[in-house]
């Protein structure tokens, strides 16, 4: 019986090529984009899972308020992790800080590499569970030691076992090999180390932190590390959290009454999808793309199971004949329904595995576009059981109303021939098609929406000039011979001008705050971002000066002078600022003169207002580790770069020269974005051409059924254009009714997302008309295929196939 | 006694009016019978042999099917009853496409839960009783008309029903396998097999041992 039904339904799958083409692959290409989708989410889900004590594992953070806005940050004082040891050693297992990822050169021999690496308390090793190659995982207990990640110590020592090797840290400090780990997987968050110091050799070398650390009270000076915490066994992150909250207001010895501090832990399982804070709280943050993206692959998914209904029902209406036929000659209901189950079923489970190979075809590109690392679980049993049962649930659904609709008829109505799909039969296929064009003009309304976003904050003012932009980063020996590199460069022509700053253009700086000025509101915290600059950085990035002047060396090379953006005087809410004077918090003595006012420079975030930034000249290497470097138009990039890298060599011959554009790093802001954009039109063209295959199924056959009726009007005189006309309109009604459910829709879901960001595209009418006249013209050219082929052929054949 | 109906009427309503298609019905079939049922178009024949057949219902009157009183019948015994009982041959053999001639003749066994190797020798029996042991395995859109029909009265005749109904099974064949196909059912009919056929050719009625005449849904006389 069972080989019987997969007979025939195999044998039907044969002889319907073009059906189960259309079928089979449009399934298959939804089911692959659900697959890719899930596996994308797994990923996601999983993020940092690796590491053994996942659950007991979170980091410490601290919200901070200011004029009433909490703003919440990862940096904390030198002397957290010790305090947290000291206070609450009962909560904690293992508490340590550390220093950023950041980029070292690493010498060995004379070979030098830049790798990014941190600077770490010895426990560290513990809390992330290292898996060691090489040495122990107390490697980090001598001052001048390194743990290396096993691709770092292939590309420095090959295969050998490097533990007691000496390398040359920043050309300065002899360090020791202690061990070698194996690398962190890519979705952990500790991806990016090549390597690990000892924190106390991070101490030893800035003479700063060893004051703060040495001075009366170090939770008054604060400094700036992020810190780590394993929780001890039976204790509640919650409620540490909350233990731990007011540590730093209560250590402290001076009490500042304008300015909230509370620490909180952040677990693990949240850094990567709850890592965005608005107000003190977790506001998500790549959940959200799982969601959006959780969604629209369900949708896709819904949209090739759509059409596999459909098609089969249409399909199956063809086949009453056979359903009675087999009344007649003893079956019954029940074998009848699973008959058309098991061919439900048989297809979706064949849709299944072609989809892997679609996924494993698509998944490269994905991978590109995403910027993620999927993979395709093959031996995991979990992965395939749950694809089954998804092709099984799948055919199922698919197959119901076949099953259970044409079992049901009278074997004498089929057998006569007086059964035909009436009204009512259609209905239900009518609502699939216009749930399938919903969707997809919805996902095309989205796809614009989110390019004009883009577009709209790629086109906002910056308020400097982006364009040959580059930074290196500063050495000791260079900051001393900025004047001489500059001239140099300068003299030869390869660039127009260079200077000095404290941060990357495109990154946001450090804040400061205890600034006072006459006439400040005095429930106003003076907070500003501060631009730590030299001289020509002006000229450097081409900022425009609304109001007064930029730095100059003609008045004194000494004194400090300050330039402030338009929104930092619009929160200081002075008139004519320029002259005006600026206290110091630190020393209410020194006093420095407000010289000029610049336009906003975009540097954060696209899409957020500006915030208040002070640019200040100042000389120290500390304050300046970055060169900005404009270079010259007329000459070619190639040129201009092989000459600058000559002269920084001569000044620093075994450090590698890097330089990276700004323009670059500008463009990586709108990176999600951008990626958020490509994925959607990717899904929104797979959405459509998912469509188009169920409607152009759905035409054939529908003209496959009106053939007689085709045939009698040609007889009567109808013209192909009438006849096209009368094929074409079903269908487009249904087009229009899909538009006017998908257009509010998308207005609501693309209203909700704009609002996420402070600086946003208004939603033009335009886009709604262009989805849905697009959604219009592929349902005509899908539908007319079919139509004209109908309507243009000869009406004798057809005639006489009754 | 095969088969009796009493005082039997199957009519629809249209439009306020009621329309008799089947009116005041008596019939009696015994076993061993071969009857033909004649009339004009739309007289009610098919409807009658498919009342009989038990594919169709009808709205009042008695039917009794070897002691079983059909009419009080659930459509699932009814349904059973047929299975066992009746084979159906049609005017357009109705067979189905996607098998081929082996496959279409084991279908109802498969139906009535056979086993393989039963199954195996019963449509060797039927493919060998017909002469067409060499057309098995094609499909039907590869045989002629008056091969399409034997296959079709193969498969009615495989599970051994005690009657065969046939709708004008010569209806779309030539004269010649017309002919063929009403002498396997003389032949057939000597064997046991009652049947009932629907025909619109005086010549193939005479093929039978009795004709009902029908006009209106009534029957007017039997021969």
């Amino acid at each position: 019986m069972l080989r019987n039904y997969f007979k025939i339904a195999w044998r039907n799958l044969i002889k319907n090529k073009s059906y189960t083409l259309i079928n089979i692959g449009g399934l298959a290409v939804g089911m692959a984009v659900a697959i890719v989708i899930g596996l994308w989410i797994y990923g996601e889900l999983s993020y940092n899972k690796n590491h053994e004590n996942y659950n007991r594992i979170a980091q410490v953070m601290q919200n901070q308020t200011v004029n009433g806005i909490t703003e919440t940050w990862d940096a904390l004082p030198f002397i957290m992790s010790e305090g947290l040891r000291n206070e609450y050693g009962n909560d904690f297992k293992y508490a340590v800080q550390g220093t950023w990822e950041s980029e070292y050169t690493l010498g060995f021999g004379n070979k030098m590499f830049i790798k990014t690496g941190s600077y770490f308390e010895p426990e560290i090793t513990e809390i992330l569970s290292l898996n060691m190659i090489n040495g122990v995982r107390n490697g980090l207990k001598e001052m001048h030691s390194i743990l290396l990640s096993q691709s770092l110590s292939e590309v420095l020592f090959g295969k050998m076992d490097p533990v007691g090797e000496i390398l040359k840290l920043e050309n300065k400090v002899d360090i020791k090999v202690t061990g070698v780990y194996e690398d962190f997987p890519e979705n952990s968050s500790f991806k990016k180390l090549d390597f690990i110091l000892p924190w106390d050799l991070y101490v030893s070398q800035d003479w700063w932190i060893k004051e703060v650390l040495e001075s009366v009270n170090p939770w008054d000076a604060g400094g700036s590390t992020r810190t780590y915490v394993q929780m001890a066994e039976n204790t509640i992150i919650e409620e540490v959290s909350l233990k731990i909250r007011d540590i730093i207001t209560d250590k402290k010895s001076e009490l500042d009454k304008t300015y909230e501090q509370e620490v909180f832990l952040h677990r693990m399982s949240k850094w990567h999808l709850y890592g965005e804070f608005k107000n003190g709280t977790s506001i998500g943050g790549g959940i959200g793309d799982v969601w959006l993206f959780g969604v629209i692959g369900l949708l896709v998914l819904l949209l090739a199971c759509i059409n596999f209904m459909n098609l089969s029902t249409a399909r199956s209406e063809k086949r009453a004949k056979e359903v009675g036929i087999r009344k007649a000659i003893g079956s019954n209901r029940r074998q009848l329904i699973s008959q058309f189950f098991i061919e439900s079923i048989l297809i979706s489970t064949l849709a299944f595995l072609f989809s892997i190979f679609v996924v494993a075809f698509i998944l490269p590109f994905f991978n590109r576009i995403a910027d993620s690392h999927v993979v395709i679980l093959w031996d995991n049993p979990l992965f395939w059981i749950l694809g089954l049962a998804f092709s099984i649930l799948t055919g199922i659904t698919a197959g119901m109303y076949p099953a259970l609709y044409l079992s049901s008829f009278k074997p004498v109505k089929v057998l006569k021939g007086v059964f035909k799909a009436g009204q009512s039969a259609s209905t239900p296929r009518q609502i699939l098609v216009v749930s399938q064009f919903t969707i997809s003009i919805m996902l095309i309304i989205g796809t614009i929406i989110v390019y004009q976003q883009i577009n709209y904050a790629q086109n906002r003012p910056l308020g400097y000039d982006k364009d040959g932009l580059i930074a290196v980063s500063t050495t000791e020996e260079t900051h001393k011979n900025i004047d001489a590199i500059r001239l140099s460069l300068i003299n030869e022509e390869s660039i127009i001008e260079m200077s000095e700053s404290n941060n990357l253009i495109t990154d946001e700086w450090n804040t400061a705050g205890g600034f006072e000025w006459d006439g400040k509101d005095s429930k106003l915290v003076g907070e500003f971002h501060i631009g730590s600059v030299n001289y020509d950085y002006g000229k450097t990035i081409g900022w425009k000066i609304k109001e007064g002047r930029d730095f100059s060396r003609e008045f004194g090379t000494d004194s400090i002078q300050l330039i402030l953006n338009e929104s930092a005087v619009a929160f200081m809410n002075l008139k004519d600022p320029v002259g005006k004077i600026l206290r110091n918090p630190g020393e209410a003595s020194s006093v420095i003169t407000i010289v000029g006012v610049v336009e906003d420079l975009l540097i954060a975030s696209p899409y957020e207002p500006v915030k208040p930034y002070i640019f200040a000249n100042v000389k120290g290497r500390g304050k300046l580790s970055e060169f900005l470097i404009k270079l010259n138009p007329e000459k070619s990039v190639k040129e201009s770069l092989g000459k600058i890298e000559a002269v920084f060599k001569t000044y620093n011959p075994s450090r590698p020269f890097e330089a990276s554009f700004v323009d670059e790093a500008y463009a990586k802001k709108f990176g999600n974005e951008k990626r958020i954009g490509q994925l959607v039109t990717l899904l929104a063209i797979l959405a459509i051409f998912i469509s188009c295959l169920g409607l152009f199924g759905l035409a054939s056959y529908m003209a496959e059924q009106r053939i007689k009726e085709i045939g009698i009007r040609k007889v009567l005189g109808a013209s192909v254009l009438r006849l096209w006309n009368m094929l074409s309109k079903d269908f487009l009604g249904l087009v229009i009714i899909a538009c006017a459910i998908a257009v509010p829709v998308a207005y609501y879901v693309m209203d909700g997302w704009l609002q996420k960001f402070e600086y946003r595209t208004s939603i033009s009418w335009w886009v709604s008309v262009l989805a849905c006249g697009g959604a219009v013209v592929v349902t005509l050219i899908t539908v007319s295929y079919q139509g004209v082929k109908a309507a243009k052929a000869n009406p004798i054949k057809s005639l006489k196939t009754e | 006694m095969l088969l009796e109906i009493k005082d039997l009427f199957k009519w629809v309503n249209s439009g306020g009016n009621r329309i008799f298609l089947l009116n005041d019905i008596e019939l009696t079939i015994n076993e061993g019978d071969f009857i033909s049922i004649m009339g004009p178009s739309g007289s009610g024949k098919t409807t009658l042999l498919n009342v009989i057949g038990m594919l169709d219902d009808f709205n009042e009157g008695e039917y009794h099917f070897l002691d079983q009183e059909v009419h009080t019948l659930k459509e699932k015994y009814r349904a059973k009853l047929y299975k066992d009982y009746i084979g159906f041959v049609f005017q357009s053999y109705h067979l189905i496409d996607e098998l081929t001639v082996y496959e279409n003749i084991e279908t109802p066994l498969l139906y009535k839960n056979y086993k393989s190797a039963e199954r195996k020798s019963l449509v060797a029996d039927m493919l060998d009783r017909f002469n067409i042991v060499g057309k098995k395995d094609l499909f039907p859109s590869q045989l002629s008309g008056g091969q399409q029909q034997i296959v079709g009265i193969a498969r009615a005749l495989i599970s051994s029903p005690k009657l065969i109904l046939a709708d004008e099974p010569t209806g779309n064949l030539n004269s010649k396998q017309g002919e063929e196909i009403m002498n396997l059912f003389k032949q057939l009919n000597d064997e046991g097999v009652t049947i009932i056929q629907v025909t619109h050719s005086e010549k193939n009625a005479t093929y039978g041992s009795r004709i009902i005449n029908l006009l209106d849904g009534r029957i007017i006389n039997t021969v």
